[in-house]
């Protein structure tokens, strides 16, 4: 074939991918939403973390602070900032300070005040009570307030809805300038904003934060006022862009090298493009089957996936370093056939066992593991052939290579004896060395910048925010069980926060009181005509028109005799929101939230709570304890999965002496990274032990082509030219990984490039057979 | 002063006509500064409109204060947006004026017409002046919608360097709310009816 149409063929090969591409993205719906990630839950703090909140209350919540202009200014930006994201979906509730005034209660739930406020639970509506709400009234109306208070006069002489507006406000809400929120330092406008999406959902919190950023550039136009906006949808949208800057900037920085590398090794422009092809292929056929078979594709399967991809990109190197003049491509593909597909073959029996592991995001990732190897091998076997220059320069016959070779000749082989003691200390470093051998903190991978932090601690301390890790649950058969079994809890909470172990609770019987203590203060309401002459007596030669407050007197009559207020009336209220996100009701139960801030003695608190039958649940031990679980999961799985790959092994062998040939170098490999990390005090985290796959993977792949080579020098030279390429390659790529500033990145180069090296050096002293001698298999 | 009135009317248009740069140079007062007020409300809940007298008294440039001082006793404090009402033997009570857009800016109206701040006023307002030195009325309209929604206009009337009422129209029909200041305050002693303290506001009244 001519080397136009070689080159059109490959280009052809390109197209054919960018269309599967066109054909895979619409299909591909990125998921952030680490619940498809996770093993079932089982414990209720699992269950709650995963079915129902995701994170705590706390986690939906976005705290903004503006400061830079005066104090009017800014408590002006705050309200126009509220007013404007009110109005979107994205945001449940956005809080700044400015009072539930009246118009949050709708006109015709207007009368439900008697049976929602506290205040005629030691008070009842008698003639002296209502003369010395009147007298004060004749007051307001000479005061300032008289234009917010008279329009509420006639139907609500004691101002029974201004009680209740401000009953309505956070406990230990901040103080309020010109009518919102400030800091104590009256600096800072403050805003509390739910949003609907998770905590960790990266894609709702993406459009929340973008839509914070878009109002508040409208709104501060042409103004000095500056904002900072912090809680964990926050951090977690600015990681993740963090996370994908640097990614991308080392991903470019990584395409060049590999193109360069590739340039280099086989002084052609040309191997890096074929040599790309194959392991593009790998990623969109996995990606397409990932979306044929799954209903959205998790973020962390893709990250991962490519991740254990990568060693498909050795596959075409490995064909390029053995091809030479008088070889037709296809034999030389054919002549490696073997050993690749032993390889592969083993390397994806050991990925299927993530099938069984009964965890979604793990079948995703073997889908796309199993598919994207198998499509790279079968690429470079049976398309490749077709493209490559079939006379190239033969690698066996360079300088450098032989004078590399000579030396490397000189190298000492590793025995069993020895291999066996490096391999006992390793493990004793590895299980010894000090420190946790895990991480669960999922967090910790993704840290916030401490400034951020403290920032974020300023501004939860002065909003009186929930916090994000304790929350307390009330589970009950129905709303009106568990709004009940709340009000008994109130009691305590009070102690609790006059004791100190909290600074303030907020939970939905606050709003919303259940039916029997409706009834029972509609029991306590006077009836139509006690009203009447209380009033009377109350107005006798006050001040006073007659009939001023007959209004009153039917509201009164009007809640006296209302079936209670239920959480469904409240639909499309502001009060709603307050009351659905803290009363969550699924599947024939319900689970009352009790969103605590300011927690000092989580201990007394779960004490308190367990005497009430409710539960303390501690969501960061939740989150960590399905991460350990999940982490129990891959091990069964990578436990099954030796025993397969080595059986693999043992098939294509067929010698036991080969086979602890080809399988001690990744073995020993995988104990000599586990013993370094743990050396310099690397906690591990499942990105590392996905890690620690791929290494193993590649290092089988030197091993089977060392052993493969044979004691033929030229095969020997062209083996060594390949895996050097193969592994510089690698090397440098996750050796850029390992310098990033982002944990998880780092946690992933060091531990490949680890791998890299102790494979390669690992696979020349064990496997490599000596020139010329006699096979080392005796 | 009747008689030193006529020829200011006759030289209205000349020398002697006002403007608000005038008028509210006139009216400035330095902090500290107190002046009496008498102020009669109307609300359709009441038999009769609600009088009541006290003082206001400007301590500082950010802060005001009204006492009230017949028929009851009470201290409201407008500072930072936020207006504290006392009491006797009950805790204080505090709302935005954000709230009320007939009061929103009150203070920082008050607070700019005694420290003559014309540009002050008039970001929130539209002024007009009309008639001469020694009986002008200065015509406010809020430029806010907001506050226009349910503020009409608000009429400052005055002799000479004094302000001597000030008188707030709300949206609507309600009768417009009278706060007699200064001189007017204390010519109000012993007047009860309406008309009459409607003719002191305007100055119409000649003793």
């Amino acid at each position: 074939m001519s080397a136009p149409r070689r080159l059109a063929l490959a280009l052809l090969w390109l197209v054919a991918l960018l269309i599967l591409a066109t054909l895979v993205a619409p299909r591909l719906q990125l998921s952030g939403d680490l619940r498809k990630f996770m093993p079932a839950p089982q414990t209720a703090a699992q269950k709650l973390l995963i079915d129902e909140l995701g994170e705590g209350p706390g986690s939906r919540l976005l705290l903004v602070g503006l400061a830079g202009s005066d104090a009017e200014t800014l408590a002006a930006q705050s309200q126009s900032l509220r007013e404007r994201l009110s109005t979107l979906p994205s945001f449940k509730l956005v809080a700044n300070g400015a009072a539930l005034g009246p118009e949050a209660i709708p006109p015709n739930l207007r009368p439900y005040r008697y049976l929602l406020s506290s205040r005629l639970d030691t008070q009842t509506l008698d003639a002296n009570y209502l003369r010395a709400e009147l007298d004060a009234r004749v007051q307001d109306l000479g005061s300032p307030a008289a234009a917010l208070i008279e329009p509420l006069l006639a139907a609500d002489p004691t101002l029974e809805t201004l009680a209740l507006a401000e009953a309505w406000q956070p406990a230990n809400a901040p103080q309020r300038l010109h009518g919102v929120w400030f800091d104590k330092a009256g600096r800072e406008a403050l805003l509390a904003i739910e949003t609907h999406a998770a905590g960790f959902d990266p894609k709702g919190q993406q459009a929340a934060v973008d839509s914070i950023n878009a109002a508040f550039a409208d709104i501060s136009r042409g103004t000095t006022t500056r904002m900072s906006l912090t809680g964990p949808g926050a951090f977690s949208v600015e990681i993740g862009n963090r996370t994908a800057r640097e990614a991308s900037m080392i991903g470019t920085l990584d395409s060049l090298v590999f193109v360069l590398l590739l340039w280099v090794a086989y002084r052609s422009w040309k191997a890096p493009l074929l040599g790309g092809l194959p392991l593009a292929s790998a990623g969109l056929v996995g990606l397409g089957a990932v979306a044929l078979a799954f209903d959205g594709v998790h973020g962390i399967t893709v990250a991962f996936g490519f991740t254990l991809i990568g060693v498909v990109q050795d596959y075409p190197i490995h064909l390029f370093s053995h091809q030479r003049a008088g070889v037709s491509p296809w034999a030389s593909a054919r002549a490696l056939w073997p050993t690749l597909a032993t390889g592969v073959a083993s390397t994806c029996i050991a990925y299927l066992t993530f099938l069984v592991s009964g965890v979604d995001g793990l079948q995703q990732l073997a889908v796309f593991t199993v598919v994207g190897l198998a499509t790279a091998a079968l690429a470079t076997r049976f398309l490749l052939p077709a493209l490559i220059d079939p006379a190239p320069r033969d690698a066996a016959d360079s300088v450098w290579l032989g004078r590399c070779w000579e030396r490397l000749a000189r190298w000492p082989r590793l025995r069993g004896g020895a291999v066996l003691a490096i391999a006992l200390l390793a493990a004793a470093v590895a299980a010894l060395a000090p420190g946790s051998f895990w991480q669960n903190d999922l967090g910790r991978l993704t840290p916030v910048p401490p400034a951020a932090l403290a920032r974020d601690a300023q501004l939860r301390n002065e909003l009186g925010a929930p916090d994000v890790r304790y929350v307390l649950v009330v589970q009950q058969p129905d709303v009106e069980s568990a709004l009940r079994a709340s009000e008994r809890l109130l009691p305590s909470l009070q102690q609790l926060r006059a004791d100190g172990a909290i600074s303030g609770y907020d939970l939905a019987a606050r709003y919303l009181p259940s039916a029997v203590t409706q009834q029972a203060r509609q029991a306590r309401l006077p009836d139509r005509p006690a009203l009447r002459a209380a009033l009377d007596t109350a107005m006798a030669d006050g001040p006073f028109q007659s009939d001023a407050f007959d209004e009153f007197v039917a509201d009164v009559e009007r809640a006296k005799n209302a079936p209670a207020l239920l959480p469904r009336d409240l639909a499309g209220t502001p009060l709603s929101a307050s009351v659905d996100g803290m009363l969550l009701q699924r599947g024939g139960h319900v689970t009352a939230l009790v969103a605590l801030s300011g927690l000092k003695d989580p201990a007394a608190i779960a004490r308190v709570a367990s005497s009430h039958g409710a539960q303390l649940l501690d969501l960061k031990q939740a989150s960590e304890s399905l991460v350990a679980q999940y982490r129990q999961r891959v091990l069964w799985a990578l436990a099954l999965a030796s025993v397969l790959l080595t059986a693999a092994v043992w098939f294509a062998l067929r010698s036991p002496r080969r086979v602890l040939r080809v399988l001690a170098p990744m073995a020993l490999s995988t104990l000599l990274i586990l013993a370094l990390l743990r050396a310099v005090g690397v906690e591990l985290n499942l990105f590392h032990l996905v890690s620690l796959i791929l290494a193993a993977g590649l290092g089988l792949d030197y091993a089977l082509f060392f052993d493969h080579a044979g004691d033929d020098r030229a095969e020997q030279l062209r083996t060594l030219h390949a895996v050097i390429v193969c592994s510089l390659t690698t090397l440098l790529v996750f050796a850029l990984l390992a310098a990033s500033s982002i944990p998880v990145l780092r946690a992933i180069g060091s531990t490949v490039a680890l791998g890299v090296v102790c494979n390669f050096v690992l696979a020349l002293l064990i496997v490599r057979a000596p020139v010329g001698g006699a096979s080392d298999v005796a | 002063m009747l008689a030193s009135m006529t020829p200011c009317a006759a030289a209205a248009d000349g020398a002697d006509a006002v403007d608000a740069a005038w008028i509210l140079k006139g009216i400035a007062r330095p902090v500290p500064a107190s002046t009496p007020f008498v102020e009669v409300r109307a609300s359709k809940l009441l038999k009769a409109p609600l009088r009541l007298s006290g003082q206001y008294v400007r301590p500082d440039a950010d802060t005001l204060v009204r006492e009230v001082r017949a028929p009851y006793v009470e201290t409201t404090t407008l500072r930072a947006g936020e207006a504290t009402i006392a009491r006797a033997g009950q805790a204080p009570r505090k709302f935005a004026l954000s709230r009320v857009p007939e009061l929103a800016g009150f203070q920082g109206n008050f607070a700019s017409l005694l420290d003559g701040d014309r540009a002050g006023l008039e970001r929130h307002y539209t002024l007009s002046a009309q008639g001469s030195r020694q009986r002008w009325t200065l015509m406010m309209v809020p430029k806010d919608a907001a506050q226009a929604a349910r503020l009409q206009s608000i009429a400052l009337y005055g002799r000479g360097s004094e302000l001597r009422c000030i008188e707030t129209r709300t949206v609507g029909n309600a009768p417009p709310q009278r706060t007699l200041l200064a001189g007017a305050a204390t010519d109000a002693a012993g007047v009860e009816a309406a008309p009459a303290l409607e003719a002191l506001c305007h100055g119409d009244a000649t003793r």
